[in-house]
C-alpha cells in the first residue's frame, strides 16, 4: 500500500508523446535466451523420460516440478560453462527469486477463481433481498437469500468505522503533527494492538462489553469488537500517510502564521486525502471479512434484524462459517454464494482504494470544482 | 505590548529586525555563535557564505522557524521594531505572520488551487476578508510577485501545475497576501532558471519598500543587485559559524576589511 | 547594535545562555491538542483494558487451574475436569511455524523481486497483488484450503510421510502402513493454509526496508561490475536483516492468533504430539472459536484464560517484531 501512498505525492509524471526511436535497454541478452530455451526443452526431454518410466508418481503438478527442478539445474551448468561461476550463481538467483514472486501470486489466484467459480450459480437476486427464514436445510439452494447478513455485515462495519476512523486517524495526528510525550509510548501500544488475533478481540468485547456491563450480543457488540482490530489498522496507515506529506508544507503554513490547528486542517489533511480515504477503504476491506469476532459476539441470525442495537444479527462470514460445516449440500451451496458475495466485495473495496489511492493530491474533484466557482475561485 | 497591528493595514510599515548575540545549537552541536545583525527597515539585506555556515539556521531563527526541529535550541534575542520575539510579548503565529518565509524550494500547497494559494495565509490565521478584499488580494499580490499575467486565467489550476519558477513566485505572492513586515528568502532563486530569476530579483526590489527583505544567496552577482546590505557568515571547521563582517553591500564588494571576506567575494574560496 | 534592550531578568552572561521560546498557543489549538490528546488516550486505556478484562474474567479459572493450566492438555472445564493450554500451545506454534517455514522464503523472494528484479509494470501489479492477498478475508483462505488445496495436499503429505519418514516431524506411525485418509485436518495442511496469510505482512515489512537499501551503495556495487545477485547479496540482505528477521517474527505472532482458517480444518486433539503430518491438531484461537457456544460461565473463564494467554504471546512475539523493525528503519530527516 505504501507505493500507492507515495504515488498520491510524487505522482507529476506526464508521458511525453515522441517518436524518435529509443535504445532498448535489455536485461537478457540473445545468448541467455538460447541457453534458457534450450534447458526448458532438454529439461522437459528429461522430465518426461523421469515422470513416465522411472517414476511412480502421477499428476501435474509433479511433472511441473520435475521439470522446474531438471531447468535449473540443465541452465546453471549451461551458464556455468559459458560464463563461470559468478554469472552462474546469478542465473540462479534470479530464477529463485522469479518463482518466489510468483508463488505469492498464484495461490491468490486459484483461490479467487475457486471461490468465484463455486459461488456464482447458485447466486440469484433474491440473495440480496431475502433471509433464511423460510429455508430448510433440505430447500434447493438458490432459495431464500443472505439479506440478513449482509445488512448485519455492512451496520456492523459501518458503526465500527464510525467508532475507529476518527478516533485512528486523530491519533494519527496526534503521532504525526503534535507529537506529544505520549508519541513514543503510543506507538508501541499501536503496534501491540495491531497484533491482537482477531479472536482475542472478540473475546475482549464479550468480557467487557456483554458479561461485564451486561449488554446482550447484537449488532452494536459486534461492531465494537471489530473496532478493536480496525482501530490500529487505520491508525497506523493514516500516520504512514501523514509522514509522507512533505515536511516543507508544515513549514510553509506556519511560515504564513497558520495555528498547529489550522496547519493540520487545511494543509496537512488536505494533502493527504487521497491517501487517508484509500487507508480507511483498505481498512474496510479487511474487518469486513472478519469472522473470529463475531462468532463471540454478533450471535448470529437467520432472520433479518436490521437494528444493530437490539437482538442477535447475523454477518455474511459468519453466515458463511455456519452454513459450509452443515451435511446438507444446499446449505454449503449457500455458503458458497455467501462466499461469492463477500469476495466481491472485498474485490469492490479493493479497486475503488486503488483507483483513489492513484489519484495526487492536486486532483480536484468535481464537487471540489464547483465549490471553488461559487466562491470565484475558479 | 501586544501586537496589535491591524491586519491587512494597507499602510502597514516594513519593520527592523535586530539579531543580538544569537548562537544556535542542534543537540549539542553549536552552530552559529553571537550573531549580532541589524537589518533595517525598508532595507534588503543580503547573507552570503559558504555552505554549512548557518546562513539558514540564521535566518530560520527569524521568524521561530528553527525551533521546528525537535533538537535545536538557540540563544540570544531577536527583537523586531524593538519587541523581542521569543519571550511571550508576540504570539509565535503572529511573529510568523509579521515576518514571512519564502523557501529554497518551491512549495505551494498542493491540495490547492493556484488562488487558493495565495489566500491560504488569510486562512490559516484566521483572518476573515470580503470576497471582493480577497479577489483585489489575489490580484494585487500576484501583480507584485510578477506573476499576474501568466496565471491569471489560471486560477482554477492546481498550484503545482504551474512551472518551478511561477510556483516560485506564486510563494512570494502567498507570502505577501498576509502583508508581512519583514519576507526572509532562503536562496529562493537557487532552482530557477536566470529568467525566472530576474523577474524575482525585481520583485524583491519592488517590494522592499514596504517590506524588508532578508535573502540568503549563494550568487555574488545577485546579492550585488539586490541588497542595500550584506553579512558575511563564515564557520571553520569545527566551529560554529559566525558573523566576519557586515556593512553595505558596496563596501563589502569593492573594500572588504577582512581578508577572508576578499577572498571569499571574488571566488577565490568557499 | 548599540542600543541593547534586553529584556528584564534576562542577563545576558554568557552566549551558552539557552532560551526557551515561550509558546502561548491559541484558544483553538489549545482544543485541538486536547482532543488529539484525548483520542491518544483513548486508544492507550483501550489496549490496556484488553488485558485487564481476559484477566479479571479468566481469573475464575486461573484460580482453579493454578500453574497446571500450563502443563494440562485436556480441555473439560464444564465436566469438572482437569483443563489447561499444554496441547494447544505446541500445535499453535507448530501450525504458526509451518506457515513460516513457507511463507518466509515466500515472501523474501517477493520482497526481493519487488524491489530488485521486477520490471516497473510488474512492480505495480505485484505491490497490489499482495494487498489483495492481505484483503482477502481468511475465511476465505479458510474455505478454499479445506476444499480444494486439501485434497491436493494430503498426497504430498503421504510422500513425505512415506519418503521423508526419518525426519521426525514427518514421522507417522501406523502399524497399518500410511493411507491417504490419515492426513486431513493435520497441523501441516492448516500451516500450509496460514501461510497464504502470513505472506503479505512479512513482503510488506522486507519490502519496506530492502527499498531503503542505500542507494549510493547499491550502485556503488553495480559500477564494480556485480551481478545484480551480488548486489543483492553483498548491500541489500545485510542491510535489510533487521527487516527480515522483524517481518518474520510479525508473521509469527499474526500465523499464531489465526482463527478461523485454522478452525475450519484442524480436527482438533487434545494430545500433543511431533509429527505435523497425521490428522489432529488444534491451536488456543480455535479452541477458543469452537468451544465458545458450548461452555458455560466457568468453561467461558476458561476460555478468557485462554485467550489471556494467546494476548500475552503475540504481544511479546510483536513488540520485539517491532523493535527489530524499527531498529533498521532509518528516521526522517528535516531539509533546510
Ligand atoms: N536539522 C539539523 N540537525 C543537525 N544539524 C543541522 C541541522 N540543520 C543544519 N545543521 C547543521 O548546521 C550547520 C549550519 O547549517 P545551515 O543549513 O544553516 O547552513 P547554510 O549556511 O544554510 O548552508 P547552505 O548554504 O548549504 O544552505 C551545518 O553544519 C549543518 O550540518
Ligand atoms: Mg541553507
Amino acid at each position: 500500500m505504501t507505493t500507492t501512498l507515495n504515488r498520491t505525492l510524487n505522482d507529476s509524471s506526464e508521458d511525453k508523446i515522441n517518436t524518435e526511436e529509443r535504445i532498448k535497454i535489455r536485461d537478457i541478452e540473445i545468448v541467455d535466451v538460447i541457453v534458457m530455451s534450450g534447458s526448458a526443452v532438454s529439461a522437459l526431454a528429461l522430465s518426461y523420460f523421469f515422470f513416465q518410466i522411472l517414476l511412480p508418481v502421477s499428476g501435474v503438478l509433479g511433472f511441473l516440478v520435475c521439470w522446474y527442478v531438471f531447468f535449473n539445474i540443465i541452465s546453471t551448468v549451461a551458464v556455468w560453462e559459458l560464463r563461470g561461476a559468478v554469472k552462474a550463481k546469478d542465473h540462479l538467483a534470479r530464477t529463485f527469486i522469479w518463482t518466489g514472486g510468483m508463488a505469492a501470486v498464484v495461490p491468490l489466484i486459484l483461490v479467487l477463481v475457486y471461490v468465484i467459480g463455486k459461488g456464482y450459480h447458485s447466486l440469484r437476486p433474491q440473495f440480496f433481498t431475502q433471509d433464511q427464514k423460510f429455508v430448510g436445510a433440505l430447500s434447493d439452494s438458490t432459495e431464500g437469500g443472505g439479506a440478513h447478513a449482509i445488512i448485519g455485515t455492512l451496520q456492523q462495519v459501518g458503526l465500527a468505522s464510525l467508532i475507529s476512523v476518527p478516533l485512528g486517524i486523530t491519533t494519527a495526528v496526534y503521532l504525526n503533527e503534535v507529537n506529544g510525550r505520549l508519541a513514543k509510548p503510543l506507538r508501541i501500544i499501536i503496534d501491540a494492538m495491531s497484533a491482537v488475533p482477531s479472536i482475542v478481540a472478540g473475546l475482549f468485547i464479550y468480557a467487557a462489553w456483554i458479561l461485564a456491563l451486561g449488554n446482550q450480543q447484537n449488532g452494536l457488540a459486534g461492531s465494537l469488537a471489530l473496532a478493536v482490530l480496525f482501530l490500529p489498522t487505520v491508525t497506523r496507515t493514516s500516520e504512514v500517510v501523514l509522514r509522507l506529506v512533505p515536511g516543507g508544507l508544515r513549514e510553509a503554513s506556519l511560515a504564513l502564521g497558520g495555528t498547529e490547528w489550522r496547519t493540520t486542517s487545511r494543509v496537512v489533511l488536505p494533502t493527504a486525502r487521497s491517501g487517508l480515504v484509500t487507508a480507511v477503504i483498505l481498512g474496510v476491506a479487511r474487518v469486513i471479512g472478519e469472522t473470529a469476532p463475531l462468532i463471540l459476539t454478533v450471535g448470529g441470525a437467520f432472520v433479518m434484524n436490521a437494528n444493530p442495537f437490539s437482538g442477535k444479527q447475523d454477518s455474511l462470514p459468519y453466515f458463511v462459517f455456519r452454513l459450509i460445516r452443515f451435511p446438507q449440500e444446499a446449505q454449503v451451496q449457500r455458503a458458497w454464494t455467501g462466499a461469492f458475495v463477500l469476495v466481491i466485495l472485498v474485490l469492490v473495496l479493493f479497486i475503488i482504494a486503488r483507483a483513489i489511492g492513484g489519484r495526487g493530491p492536486d486532483h480536484i474533484s468535481r464537487s471540489k470544482k464547483r465549490r471553488l466557482q461559487r466562491k470565484g475561485l475558479a | 505590548m501586544s501586537s496589535d497591528i491591524a491586519l491587512l493595514d494597507p499602510g502597514h510599515k516594513a519593520a527592523g529586525l535586530t539579531a543580538t548575540n544569537v548562537s544556535c545549537w542542534f543537540g549539542t552541536k553549536k552552530v552559529l555563535e553571537g550573531v549580532n545583525l541589524d537589518m533595517a527597515p525598508g532595507q534588503v539585506t543580503a547573507l552570503i557564505g559558504p555552505s554549512g555556515c548557518g546562513k539558514s539556521t540564521f535566518l530560520r531563527t527569524l521568524n521561530r522557524m528553527h525551533e521546528l526541529v525537535p533538537s535545536a535550541t538557540l540563544a540570544g534575542e531577536i527583537l523586531i521594531d524593538g519587541v523581542d520575539i521569543y519571550r511571550g510579548a508576540i504570539p509565535v503565529t503572529d511573529v510568523r505572520r509579521r515576518i514571512g518565509m519564502v523557501f529554497q524550494k518551491p512549495n505551494p500547497f498542493p491540495a490547492m488551487t493556484v488562488a487558493e494559494n495565495v489566500v491560504a495565509g488569510l486562512k490559516l490565521s484566521g483572518m476573515k476578508v470580503t470576497r471582493a478584499e480577497r479577489d483585489h488580494l489575489i490580484e494585487s499580490c500576484l501583480t507584485k510577485a510578477g506573476l499576474w499575467n501568466e496565471v491569471k486565467n489560471r486560477l482554477g489550476d492546481p498550484g503545482r501545475a504551474l512551472s518551478g519558477g511561477q510556483q516560485q513566485r506564486l510563494c512570494i505572492a502567498r507570502s505577501l497576501a498576509v502583508s508581512p513586515q519583514v519576507l526572509l528568502m532562503d536562496e529562493p532563486c537557487s532552482a530557477l532558471d536566470p529568467t525566472s530569476t530576474r523577474r524575482i530579483e525585481q520583485t524583491i526590489s519592488e517590494i522592499s519598500e514596504t517590506v524588508t527583505v532578508v535573502i540568503v544567496t549563494h550568487n555574488m552577482q545577485q546579492a550585488q543587485r539586490v541588497s542595500h546590505r550584506c553579512a558575511f557568515f563564515l564557520a571553520a571547521e569545527n566551529e560554529p559559524g559566525r558573523i566576519i563582517e557586515e556593512g553595505a553591500t558596496r563596501e563589502i564588494f569593492s573594500n572588504p576589511v577582512d581578508p577572508r571576506t576578499n577572498d571569499y567575494v571574488n571566488g577565490r574560496f568557499g | 547594535m548599540s542600543e541593547n534592550i534586553l529584556s528584564e531578568g534576562t542577563p545576558v552572561t554568557s552566549t551558552s545562555d539557552v532560551l526557551t521560546p515561550v509558546v502561548r498557543r491559541s484558544r483553538a489549538d489549545q482544543i485541538f491538542r486536547g482532543i488529539a490528546t484525548t483520542a491518544s488516550v483513548t486508544t492507550f486505556i483501550l489496549m490496556g483494558l484488553i488485558g485487564t478484562f481476559l484477566l479479571v474474567k479468566g481469573y475464575d479459572a486461573l484460580r482453579v487451574a493454578g500453574w497446571s493450566f500450563l502443563t494440562e492438555s485436556a480441555w473439560a472445564p464444564d465436566q469438572g475436569g482437569a483443563f489447561g493450554v499444554a496441547a494447544m500451545l505446541p500445535y499453535t506454534v507448530q501450525i504458526a511455524l509451518v506457515a513460516l517455514v513457507i511463507a518466509v522464503p515466500v515472501a523474501l523472494c517477493t520482497a526481493l523481486f519487488i524491489t530488485e528484479y521486477a520490471p516497473r509494470k510488474l512492480r505495480r501489479i505485484l505491490t497490489a497483488m499482495i494487498d489483495l492477498l492481505a484483503a482477502v478475508p481468511s475465511l476465505i483462505y479458510g474455505l478454499w484450503g479445506l476444499f480444494y488445496l486439501q485434497p491436493r495436499l494430503i498426497t504430498l503429505s503421504k510422500w513425505m510421510a512415506d519418503h521423508l519418514g526419518w525426519v521426525p516431524f514427518f514421522t507417522v506411525d501406523d502399524q497399518y502402513g500410511t493411507s491417504l485418509g490419515l492426513f486431513p485436518s493435520s497441523t501441516f495442511v492448516a500451516g500450509v493454509v496460514v501461510s497464504l496469510m502470513v505472506i503479505p505482512i512479512c513482503t510488506v515489512v522486507m519490502r519496506e526496508v530492502f527499498s531503503q537499501a542505500p542507494a549510493g551503495e547499491r550502485e556503488g556495487a553495480m559500477a564494480l561490475g556485480g551481478t545484480r545477485w551480488g548486489v543483492v547479496r553483498d548491500v541489500v540482505l545485510p542491510f535489510g536483516r533487521g527487516g527480515i528477521i522483524g517481518g518474520s517474527m510479525l508473521g509469527l505472532g499474526r500465523a499464531m492468533g489465526e482463527t478461523i482458517a485454522v478452525t475450519l480444518i484442524i480436527s482438533p486433539s487434545f494430545d500433543a504430539k511431533w509429527s505435523i503430518l497425521d490428522q489432529g491438531s488444534n491451536s488456543i484461537a480455535a479452541l477458543i472459536a469452537l468451544k465458545f457456544s458450548e461452555s458455560s460461565t466457568f468453561g467461558i473463564s476458561a476460555l478468557m484464560a485462554a485467550g489471556l494467554v494467546l494476548f500475552v504471546i503475540t504481544l511479546i512475539v510483536n513488540a520485539a517484531a517491532s523493535t527489530v523493525v524499527s531498529k533498521s528503519r532509518s528516521g526522517a530527516s528535516t531539509e533546510i
